[in-house]
């Protein structure tokens, strides 16, 4: 196990820049996942802490050590890869002993050492296949018993799971989870989908054209955006911005979007003004509660998924998705009032450079 | 609805015209070939060629066979020549084409267009040099000449061939070897060698029939003892009279070989061909 440091990395190829500054610190044991679009180099990040590609500038440490000019082997490093690149030749146990083979270990070590990851990842009925007679599922599990059989420093993951369908992504999931939480191996693991981020990591780095615009907990990313970015990129369904901007209503200050009136503290309106008047407003819709008084609103859509709906309200100059619980029907067209819960979980985003305007 | 259908109907009467035209002008000279090597010389030299049953014969095999002694030197030269040139051009070409692949090395580009630019120039341009070359090195009229000349063309044909494979390898399988602690040759030797048998093999099949068939090198190169069965079969015209029914029956026992390999392995050389076909 080893803690990993990237110190102003840099990568590119020919003239495009695909990481322009990389920075990040991941701690002994951590669970890290690099979040982003594709093209905002993740993967790319991912590569050049595994060895796979050279970086053009910058440090890459491991366990405090500086690797740049390592292989991937002498890195220490186990990888799964997206299309689970494993050997097509080669059968599941040939597969998971193949880097043992490598190292010369004794052919029965390897048999012993292979059951072993094979039994715990429940891939012992289909040691003798070959991929080719595997579900998806199961070459997955090979591919995590080929890293773990390594008992590497640390683990790398680009995209696991994006071959698979819904259902088993899920599985797959938990599966990871709980292999680290057993394992306790520094992980950084690539995904482009932010539930996934959410629900596996101990910390979160939001990238963006080849820069870390947010690393922070789960918590911290979803609560606390420090972007328009950030917060559009994180959570589901996308969120909403509002413009708008501060006036005084009967005496008290306001945010006004269109027709409708957010109530605002005195601290947080002077806030406002001085960040310059013109911001965005952004509001989960799980802040974002129905009732009897508030701001007037006409149900443009339901959207029902299970343990919630998603209802989408709709005013003069500007719309906003509220969270019911449970499968809610709404009529389209009909009357409502909202408000949002606490003040605090009103977001505001400066409205050019798109920040998030601190209010603390 | 009903004009998309007759249009699709029309594309499709299209292709298979196109295909029963391409299929007709290659098989035509191979059907020519198998009826003339069962005809008695006169029926065949008469106009028109008479096709009556009388006119069918095996005499010309027994012929050939007569004079088997010759012509099985030259099918043994030939087997030898083919074989030597095949596996030299695969040993060789295929770590050279998985260099130039995936390996960064300076000046790739370049190479490859030299070693095509070899391709370029027509046989007759360099065939009174060679033959200088070789009587210099006292290597005519013999097999290892042919060997190196055809090496000289089958090598570059291999190397293109092979790179154009090697690089539809989803690059994955080869970064996961090298994380398991593989080298470049390890991962050459364990990884894609292996999983690349149907193109090699393709490629090997490619480059025998290509060396098997050759003929105007070996007319050069070659008097006596070196002499493959090209130009064994060539004999048959000239030295009396030219006996087409015995050329005829000689040149299909020198193609049953490389036709025999071609239907063997079709499964094979298919799937080797369509892999390199598919990127990405």
């Amino acid at each position: 196990m080893a803690e990993v440091e990237l110190r102003a990395v840099t990568k590119s190829f020919g003239k495009v820049a695909v990481c322009k500054g990389v920075d990040l610190q991941v701690a002994d044991g951590e669970f890290v996942t690099l979040l982003g679009p594709s093209g905002c180099g993740k993967t790319t990040t991912l590569n050049l802490i595994a060895g796979l590609e050279d970086a053009s500038a910058g440090d890459i440490l491991i366990g405090g050590r500086r690797v740049n000019d390592l292989t991937p082997f002498e890195r220490d490093v186990a990888m799964v890869f997206q299309n689970y690149a494993l050997y097509p030749h080669m059968t599941v146990a040939e597969n998971i002993g193949f880097t043992l083979r490598l190292r010369g270990i004794a052919r029965e070590a390897v048999r012993q050492r292979v059951a072993a990851v094979a039994e715990s990842l429940e891939l012992g009925p289909v040691l003798h296949r070959v991929p080719a007679q595997l579900s998806g599922g199961q070459q997955q599990r090979v591919a995590l018993g080929r890293a773990i059989i390594r008992e590497p420093q640390v683990f790398l993951f680009d995209e696991p799971f994006s071959n698979l369908d819904a259902g088993l992504r899920i599985k797959m999931r938990a599966e990871v989870k709980e292999l680290h939480q057993r394992l306790g191996v520094t992980s950084i693991f690539v995904t482009h989908d932010q539930e996934e981020a959410l629900s596996l990591s101990d910390r979160i780095a939001v990238m963006r054209e080849g820069r870390v615009e947010q690393f922070g907990t789960p918590a911290e990313v979803y609560t606390r955006p420090v972007s328009k970015y950030v917060a559009r990129f994180i959570g589901s369904p996308p969120l909403e911005f509002l413009s708008g901007r501060v006036e005084s209503e009967g005496g008290l200050p306001v945010f006004r979007v269109g027709a409708a009136a957010f109530p605002l503290s005195l601290k947080t309106a002077e806030r406002l003004v001085q960040g310059g008047q013109n911001c965005a407003l952004g509001a989960r819709p799980e802040h974002v509660l129905l009732g009897s008084s508030g701001i007037r609103a006409t149900v443009r859509l339901a959207q029902p998924v299970g343990p919630a709906t998603f209802v989408t309200l709709s005013w003069e100059g500007g719309e906003l998705t509220a969270r019911v619980p449970g499968m809610a029907t709404f009529a389209a067209g009909s009357a409502v009032h909202f408000q949002v819960d606490r003040e605090e979980h009103l977001m505001f985003f400066d409205d050019h450079q798109g920040r998030r305007m601190a209010m603390e | 609805m009903f004009r998309r259908r007759i249009g699709r109907l029309a594309g499709r009467s299209v292709v298979v015209v196109g295909l029963a035209m391409f299929v007709l002008i290659t098989v035509a000279p191979l059907a020519w070939l198998a009826i003339s090597s069962l005809m008695e010389q006169q029926a065949l030299t008469a106009k028109p060629p008479d096709f009556s049953s009388s006119s069918f014969t095996l005499a010309n095999y027994t012929g050939v066979f007569a004079a088997a002694a010759q012509l099985g030197q030259g099918f043994a030269n030939s087997f030898l020549v083919a074989s030597f040139t095949t596996a030299i051009a695969i040993a060789v070409g295929a770590p050279a084409a998985y260099a130039l692949a995936r390996l960064s090395i300076p000046g790739a580009n370049a190479i490859l267009v030299m070693i095509l630019g070899t391709q370029m120039l027509p046989g007759i341009v360099i065939a009174i040099p060679l033959f200088i070359v070789m009587s210099h090195l006292g290597l005519v009229d013999t097999r290892l000449a042919l060997v190196i000349v055809y090496l000289s063309f089958n090598l570059p044909i291999v190397i293109w061939i092979l790179r154009g494979f090697f690089l539809a390898i989803p690059p994955g399988i080869e970064r996961a070897a090298a994380v398991d602690g593989a080298t470049t040759a390890q991962i050459f030797r364990l990884i894609v060698l292996p999983i690349s048998l149907s193109p090699l093999f393709a490629t090997g099949v490619f480059a025998f029939i290509e060396s098997w068939n050759e003929f105007f090198f070996a007319l050069i190169l070659t008097r006596q003892s070196a002499r493959t069965a090209p130009l064994m079969i060539s004999q048959f015209a000239g030295q009396y009279q030219t006996v087409f029914g015995q050329m005829m029956a000689a040149a299909a026992l020198a193609i049953a070989p490389v036709v025999a390999l071609a239907i063997l392995f079709r499964n094979m050389i298919m799937k080797g061909f369509a892999e390199g076909m598919v990127k990405g």
